[in-house]
């Protein structure tokens, strides 16, 4: 029992630390999720587009950046890209901004190739007859994409876009390696003052299943929702 | 074949995909009024002959010409065509987003900027005359196997379209549906309307339609009033055909 005993006391002493990381946690994935999905739909259009080069382009990046460790994208953006005179403005009042922009853009770069995919698979898994019979009543590629495909598509796309959500939440534990002081870099610290490592690790994997526990059941609640719009 | 009040003219149609030609330049006129069959063996190109008429399959070469306009020109607007060219799919293909009520209403009040209760009446009217107007509020996947095909026709006609174009709209059918369909087409061509029907009803080929083709092979190998085509086949190929379907 004492280790019960000793997640209750780092708790109750060390309680503001997990919670600034908590915090800094759903900052960064809320600022992902919100980036990364208008990256994903930019891609899709442009995957999907008839225009040669830019479905080329669309494809390669999506192509590389699922096909390579976020990791070293994160490590690239953060140490490397400075070494060629890129660097993000840090801004006043905002402690840490530097860290945090880097965080977020290659978190929004990687997520919006997944958002990406999900898109496109979402949309080309409707029917090809309902964008022709829409066709042959005379509307436009446009048009009958937002009022015959897309309304479908977004049944399919939704689930899988929850999931990417949830994905982000515990993949943002990453950036605590550039020194974000997100929830894993906080329960690092903690761990570094009282030697307890295994409760305060159990701590944080409690707190990131709530976190993802929670926003799971929102989505599904929101998709149930949805559905009962229409059959 | 008359040309004078001719509303389709097809000119040195083909159309390949890939290495595979499906239509090997086709020529052909039809005219407005007309009912015409298209018959013919499975992967001989009849539903790609009628994709092409509406540019839902490009032509590889040849013209179509629509009133007088050539719609494979990129500068033509072919959604404006599109309106007067109704057409019934396989599998009818009914937005399963909406309600039948707004399958049918869509087009004429996006596109056609009809006023909703205006396009609504005409729906009513249109659901009465094929009997399903208990189906107005009712989505797609509520409707049965003979229900959907008689909804498609109605979305078509909502357009009032110049022509209608059936692309084998019974053979997605149970047999006990299929009556009731081909009631409906009946009494659509009876009422004037020029209809293209690729069909595998002979039935309905030589009874309902003037006038029926042969395709075969990416070829028209036989064109002829509709009686005449069934009684007095001369190709062997249609002969066989006709043997085998008979």
């Amino acid at each position: 029992m004492t280790f019960f005993t000793n997640v209750w006391s780092t708790l109750s002493k060390y309680y503001s630390f997990f919670l600034e990381g908590v915090q800094n946690t759903l900052i960064l994935a809320f600022f992902t999720v919100l980036f990364g999905t208008m990256l994903g739909i930019l891609l899709a259009v442009a995957k999907l587009s008839n225009f040669k080069p830019l479905k080329g382009l669309a494809t390669a990046y999506i192509e590389f950046f699922r096909g390579t460790p976020l990791m070293v994208q994160l490590m690239f953006i953060f140490y490397g890209l400075p070494m060629i005179g890129v660097t993000f403005p840090d801004v006043p009042f905002i402690e840490n901004f530097q860290r945090f922009a880097a965080g977020i853009v290659a978190m929004s770069l990687n997520s919006g190739a997944y958002v990406a995919e999900v898109i496109r698979s979402g949309i080309q898994a409707v029917d090809v007859g309902q964008m022709e019979a829409a066709r042959s009543l005379g509307f436009k590629k446009s048009q009958s994409m937002i009022m015959v495909v897309l309304p479908q598509a977004i049944k399919n796309i939704l689930p899988a876009l929850g999931n990417e959500f949830v994905t982000v939440i515990k993949e943002s534990s990453i950036v605590s390696v550039i020194g974000i002081a997100d929830l894993m870099y906080r329960t690092n610290g903690v761990k570094a003052k009282n030697y307890k490592t295994l409760e305060c690790l159990f701590i944080a994997a409690m707190i990131y299943f709530v976190l993802t526990f929670v926003s799971s059941r929102l989505i599904s609640l929101m998709e149930r929702r949805m559905r009962r719009g229409h059959k | 074949m008359a040309t004078n009040n001719a509303m389709i003219q097809v000119q040195n149609l083909t159309k390949k995909f890939g290495k595979l030609t499906v239509l090997d330049d086709i020529s052909i006129t039809f005219s407005k009024g007309e009912v015409v069959s298209v018959i013919g063996p499975s992967g001989g190109g009849k539903s790609t002959f009628l994709r092409c008429l509406n540019l839902l399959e490009e032509p590889t070469a040849g013209h179509i010409l629509f009133d007088g306009v050539d719609i494979c020109d990129k500068k033509v607007d072919i959604n404006a065509h599109r309106q007067k060219m109704g057409m019934v799919f396989q599998q009818f293909n009914l937005f399963e987003n909406m309600n039948v009520m707004r399958n049918l209403t869509a087009a004429p009040m996006k596109i056609k900027k009809m006023p909703k209760e205006q396009a609504e009446e005409k729906a009513r009217a249109l659901l009465n005359r094929v009997g399903l107007i208990e189906k107005a509020l009712s989505y797609p996947s509520q409707l049965s196997g003979g229900q959907k095909p008689r909804i498609a026709i109605v979305r078509a006609l909502m357009m009032e379209p110049e022509v209608m174009l059936f692309d084998e709209p019974t053979s997605a059918l149970d047999p006990e549906m299929i009556g009731e369909v081909l009631d409906v087409m009946k009494a659509l061509a009876e009422s004037g309307m020029s209809m293209i029907v690729v069909t595998h009803e002979m039935r309905f080929a030589r009874e309902v339609s003037s006038r029926t083709l042969f395709l075969e092979s990416g070829h028209i190998e036989e064109d002829k009033p509709s009686h005449e085509l069934f009684e007095h086949p001369e190709s062997p190929r249609l002969v066989s055909f006709l043997r085998k379907v008979l």
